[in-house]
């Protein structure tokens, strides 16, 4: 038995941790007084002092501490973590979360120090001590730090001198009472907790190659949300190394990160391919003797005599009489990876070019009319509020997004769809800008946006189920107010108003009704990008409606859009770009959007003129409300409890096996066990004793009746012999094997290797879990 | 089967003739001693296993019936020192004496120089007297006046005490203790066996054991030598081993087990095996006999030996 832990020793490591304490609270606010940083070190130390008051001394320092001790330790390490959100409600200060966790890092040392008398947790405090000192003194050079860090080498150093002390003691003590007990190792019990953490600890090891100690370094970044930056998404963030949203664009303004550099590179190369014609294949070429007048703007044609942009060339009516995109739809090369990069929440959608139209004959979304002047106004500090947003009670709380363009073929400035205001560093005049459609930005007299550029967006989000039934308009094609909204050809009209009422007659008109033809649509048909109506096909939409039900996303669109007019909602149909959360990249924490995230939706107009975006295309998704977290919580639970009552019978029959399972657990791996060990029963008559009896000591361990350490197996198996009526000739011959397996010489047994294993498979059927449970049965095992 | 036979010299320790015998001296001594079958195996033991017995436990319990029972059914010669506290060491070992006639100092051997020694209450004389023993009980030879005479390797000592907190003894030293194998308490007999002794006196004049020897000469060596055969595995050793460091790192012991201590305790489990017809020695030999070897060598208060005993036997473990 080892004698107890030096009471100095352990003083002076609390020493040691107190100190580091101080250092810590210190560098984690060094504007603030060193009196009011040492007061608070102090409380910490104060707590742990009382903690220590209860902690009883081990007799045997090298025990390993109990399971409350690491409870303590828990309770201690969440402190800092509870403490912090009342700090900042009541006094406004707080801590971003890398000092929260040196905080939790040092409650968790000042409850090590506490705990001492055990010899593991007095190393672990030092540690721990050492490593906030070293971490505090990195993160500041305060006069403060380095007066403590001289006081704690020196009390290090009498530390040191202290246990090297108690280590002569225990040489010096008398040698019979420093022999302790050597316990062999075979009846110890598997170590199934540091077995546990081995095989975490390969895994994570084996993640880590796999994965590479670049990403894992990411995820692990990710962690960190508050390391660095301006405060946008922490109030409490500093500046510091690797400033997050803050990181600086570099030499190559194409880069992804987020500088707002007053670079605006000219750039007056056309557009050298046509994104759309790459993603959804060339249109439908008119017939030759057709001849179309379009009227390009004053601008456009004085200014620009050679290719037009692509969002000013005539004839952008879409065509969905498409044959598909042919060859190869690798977009062309480009240094940048995408057109522009976002910074915020996705999904996002950003308009391209919006339609209200469709020609029934040419089968074709024909582009809306250019708005009139919406008024800019500016705000300050560059600051740009697109017209009158009204704030009618719908909307939710607002969203910022910072669109960093890279690589754009036209003039647009990406923004997100209801949006209430835009920035862009040093872009201070409203006629800057242009509409090119009703919410789509474009930089007025440039032919593309100049690679670099943030745009930083303001938008509301809205929940569509909380809308009310008066927020949708009336298309009102009999003197409606949107009479070109509600347009449905008559070609199509009978077979579209018939599916969207069969879809959604039975629902109350608004958000259910809208809902309902999503659904469907979603629901029962495949998004196909290579799937194409046959080319004599009258009507494409209705190939794909009661056809094909496959097709790519301009019909989902289309089609929606089509079966909501017929339902009397004013609707459009939009071109623009997806930014899928799935693109997202960990590395930038940008979400790249590339020129192949073209993509189609519908439109429907609210009654505060705002488009609502809807999805009727399966795998996209639209952007909510950013929700409170209990919201959040309540919402996942409530879709686990749908899925489960979906799944009720599967999962009440799962969960019936498991209990079953569970109840019986012991039956089950005893079974299995008994039956490894009938596959490979050892090679030698010893193994196979062993082998057996290991089976039948732990059915006596499961049933209560567990070997005593000081009984033989010998003694321990006659426990059930000793009542006469019990006697068992198969188990009294299994004691004895057992006896010679475990004592005897190497020589030849007065047994035959068969009849080894006949008594070892006779005992383990005869003696089975429930028999060694019965109380009638065996009354006390080896008393 | 070819295995059958091996089987049974492994299984079998014990030849006929031999068996024969050790159920004579059994019930020799069984006879000499009534109801206390447990105490008289455990004696078995420490003779077979060559160690010296003590006897300690109350007047008039029996001991000097049962040590004179053991000598008589062992054989060969007795001697018996009624320890006073007047004895001297030389009349235990013996001395030189000065021949007239031959003008030359002659050795007068003491009664140590026997087969069996019985020492009646040796705790009565003095620990100067005590220590003569220390030498032929350690290494059965005796050295007087520089000149060594060795005894027989049968020498079996059986010693008698009062215990120690009565009055006029001497406590035996630590050395002295530990040459003895084990102590032995009898104890009272039970009602039917006190009943069965009162029926067996009556009509008899005399209350000597007068039975012969059971053992010829040799027969008692030729069973040590057997029982030192008896396989003991390195497991078991390791177990003997970890017991004894144990007791020497209790705190209530205050002097653990020694090595030669340790040697005694493993010949006493061998012969304890080969009492129960077994050629080799577990654990629960060694636990069997722990009591009666400890408990007359570790420093222990008297009540605390078989409490500290126990717990030392419930801390290790044993090997499977």
């Amino acid at each position: 038995m080892a004698p107890k832990l030096s009471k100095l020793v352990r003083r002076a490591t609390f020493a040691l941790v107190a100190l580091a304490a101080a250092a810590v609270e210190v560098a984690a606010r060094d504007g603030r007084t060193v009196l009011q940083s040492i007061g608070l070190a102090a409380f910490w130390v104060a707590v742990a002092v009382v903690v220590a008051w209860f902690v009883p001394t081990p007799d045997d320092p090298r025990r390993k501490p109990p399971l409350w001790v690491f409870l303590l330790l828990l309770l201690l390490a969440a402190a800092p973590f509870a403490v912090e959100p009342l700090r900042r409600k009541w006094t406004g200060d707080g801590y971003p979360l890398e000092i929260q966790m040196v905080c939790c890092l040092r409650s968790v040392g000042l409850g090590l120090a506490a705990c001492a008398g055990w010899l593991l947790c007095l190393r672990m405090a030092c540690v721990t001590s050492l490593f906030l000192l070293l971490f505090a003194a990195a993160m500041t050079n305060h006069p403060a730090v380095m007066a403590v860090l001289g006081l704690y080498t020196a009390t290090g150093s009498v530390w040191l001198m202290l246990v090297y002390w108690s280590g002569l003691r225990s040489v010096f003590v008398a040698p019979d009472k420093a022999v302790t007990i050597e316990v062999q190792a075979g009846g110890e019990r598997v170590p199934w907790l540091g077995l546990s953490v081995l095989v975490l600890l390969l895994g994570g090891a084996v993640a880590l190659v796999v994965v590479g100690p670049k990403r894992a370094a990411f995820a692990l970044g990710e962690l960190m949300p508050t390391s660095g930056g301006t405060g946008e998404t922490d109030p409490f963030a500093r500046y510091g190394i690797g400033d997050g949203p803050e990181e600086t664009a570099g030499d190559d303004a194409k880069a992804a990160g987020m500088g707002e550099t007053d670079r605006m590179i000219e750039d007056n190369k056309n557009s050298l391919i046509d994104a759309v014609s790459d993603m959804y294949g060339p249109p439908h070429k008119p017939r030759k003797d057709q001849e179309r007048m379009v009227a390009a703007g004053k601008v456009d044609v004085i200014q620009f005599h050679g290719k037009l942009p692509d969002n000013r060339r005539p004839s952008r009516d879409f065509d969905t009489a498409r044959k598909g995109p042919k060859g190869d739809r690798k977009p062309e090369s480009q240094k940048a990876r995408g057109l522009f990069e976002i910074h915020g929440r996705t999904p996002l959608h950003v308009r391209l070019v919006a339609y209200q139209s469709y020609d029934p004959l040419e089968k074709r979304w024909l582009e809306a009319r250019k708005p009139g002047r919406i008024l800019i106004e500016p705000e300050g500090s560059d600051w740009m509020k697109p017209g009158q947003f009204k704030d009618v009670g719908w909307y939710l709380a607002g969203e910022r997004h910072r669109l960093k363009t890279a690589d754009m073929k036209s003039n647009l400035v990406p923004t997100p769809v209801m949006m209430t205001r835009f920035r862009i560093n040093k872009v201070d005049r409203p006629e800057y800008f242009e509409w090119d459609y009703e919410g789509v930005l474009a930089l007025a007299g440039r032919k593309r946006t100049p690679p670099g550029m943030v745009v930083t967006t303001d938008c509301r989000t809205l929940d569509p189920h909380r809308l009310p039934e008066s927020a949708y308009g009336t298309a009102g094609t009999a003197g409606g107010a949107f009479p070109s909204l509600g347009e449905v050809p008559d070609a199509v009209r009978p077979e579209i108003a018939r599916l969207a009422w069969e879809w959604a007659a039975d629902r109350p008109h608004g958000w259910p009704q809208i809902e309902a033809v999503l659904t469907k649509l979603r629901t029962e048909s495949v998004l196909d990008r290579d799937a194409a109506a046959p080319a004599d096909h009258p009507a494409p939409v209705l190939w794909f409606l009661t056809e094909s039900r496959r097709g790519p996303d301009y019909l989902f669109a289309t089609a929606a859009a089509l079966m909501l007019r017929t339902l009397d909602y004013p609707t459009r149909v939009c071109l623009g770009y997806y930014a899928a959360p799935e693109a997202y990249d960990p590395e930038t924490a940008h979400t790249p959007v590339r020129a192949s995230d073209l993509h189609f939706w519908p439109e429907v107009l609210l009654r505060d003129g705002q488009w609502l975006v809807v999805e009727p295309t399966p795998g996209y998704e639209l952007l909510g409300p950013a929700l409170p977290l209990s919201e959040r919580i309540l919402n996942a639970l409530a879709a686990i409890a749908a899925w489960v009552w979906l799944h009720v019978v599967e999962i009440s029959f799962l969960l019936a096996v498991l209990v079953a399972a569970w109840v019986r657990r012991r039956e089950l791996f005893d079974a299995l066990a008994v039956r490894l060990w009938a596959w490979f029963p050892g090679r030698t008559w010893r193994e196979q004793v062993r082998g057996a009896v290991a089976l039948l000591e732990r059915r006596g361990r499961w049933a209560g009746k567990p070997r005593p350490r000081r009984q033989t197996i010998f003694s321990w198996l006659r426990g059930p012999l000793a009542r006469p009526s019990k006697k068992d000739d198969d188990l009294d011959r299994l004691s004895r094997m057992a006896e010679w397996a475990a004592y005897a010489p190497d020589a030849p047994p007065p047994w035959s290797e068969s009849e080894v294993l006949t008594v070892c498979q006779r005992v383990l059927g005869g003696w089975t879990l429930r028999r060694w449970r019965d109380p009638t049965t065996i009354s006390a095992m080896g008393a | 089967m070819t295995v059958t036979q091996t089987v049974t010299d492994n299984s079998q320790p014990r030849t006929v003739p031999q068996a024969v015998h050790l159920d004579g001296l059994r019930a020799a001594l069984n006879r000499a001693l009534r109801g206390k079958a447990d105490v008289v195996e455990k004696v078995l033991a420490c003779l077979l296993a060559r160690g010296h017995l003590l006897l300690e436990d109350l007047p008039g319990l029996g001991k000097t019936t049962l040590a004179k029972a053991v000598a008589a059914a062992v054989g060969g010669r007795f001697s018996r020192v009624q320890c006073t506290p007047d004895l001297l060491p030389g009349d235990i070992t013996g001395f030189s004496v000065f021949n007239q006639k031959t003008r030359e100092f002659e050795f007068l051997s003491g009664p140590v120089f026997s087969d069996v020694l019985l020492a009646d209450e040796i705790n009565r004389t003095t620990p100067r007297t005590q220590s003569a023993l220390l030498e032929a009980m350690a290494e059965r030879q005796v050295t007087v006046d520089n000149v060594r005479h060795t005894l027989t390797p049968t020498f079996f000592v059986i010693a008698t005490q009062n215990p120690v907190e009565h009055h006029g003894t001497y406590p035996l030293t630590e050395a002295q203790l530990d040459r003895f194998a084990m102590k032995l308490s009898v104890g009272y007999p039970d009602r039917g066996d006190e009943l069965g002794l009162l029926a067996a006196a009556v009509g008899h004049v005399s209350d000597a054991a007068g039975e012969g020897a059971v053992l010829a000469d040799g027969e008692l060596a030729a069973l040590q030598e057997r029982v030192s055969r008896v396989a003991v595995q390195p497991n078991v050793q390791a177990y003997l081993v970890d017991l004894g460091r144990a007791t020497r790192a209790h705190p209530k012991v205050t002097l653990g087990l020694s090595p030669r201590g340790m040697l005694i305790w493993q010949r006493v489990a061998q012969a304890w095996a080969y009492l129960k017809d077994r050629s080799f020695v577990t654990p629960d030999d060694v636990q069997e006999v722990a009591t009666p070897v400890l408990g007359v060598r570790l420093g222990l208060a008297p009540d605390a030996a078989g409490s500290v005993i126990n717990q030392l036997l419930e801390t290790v473990p044993v090997p499977v």
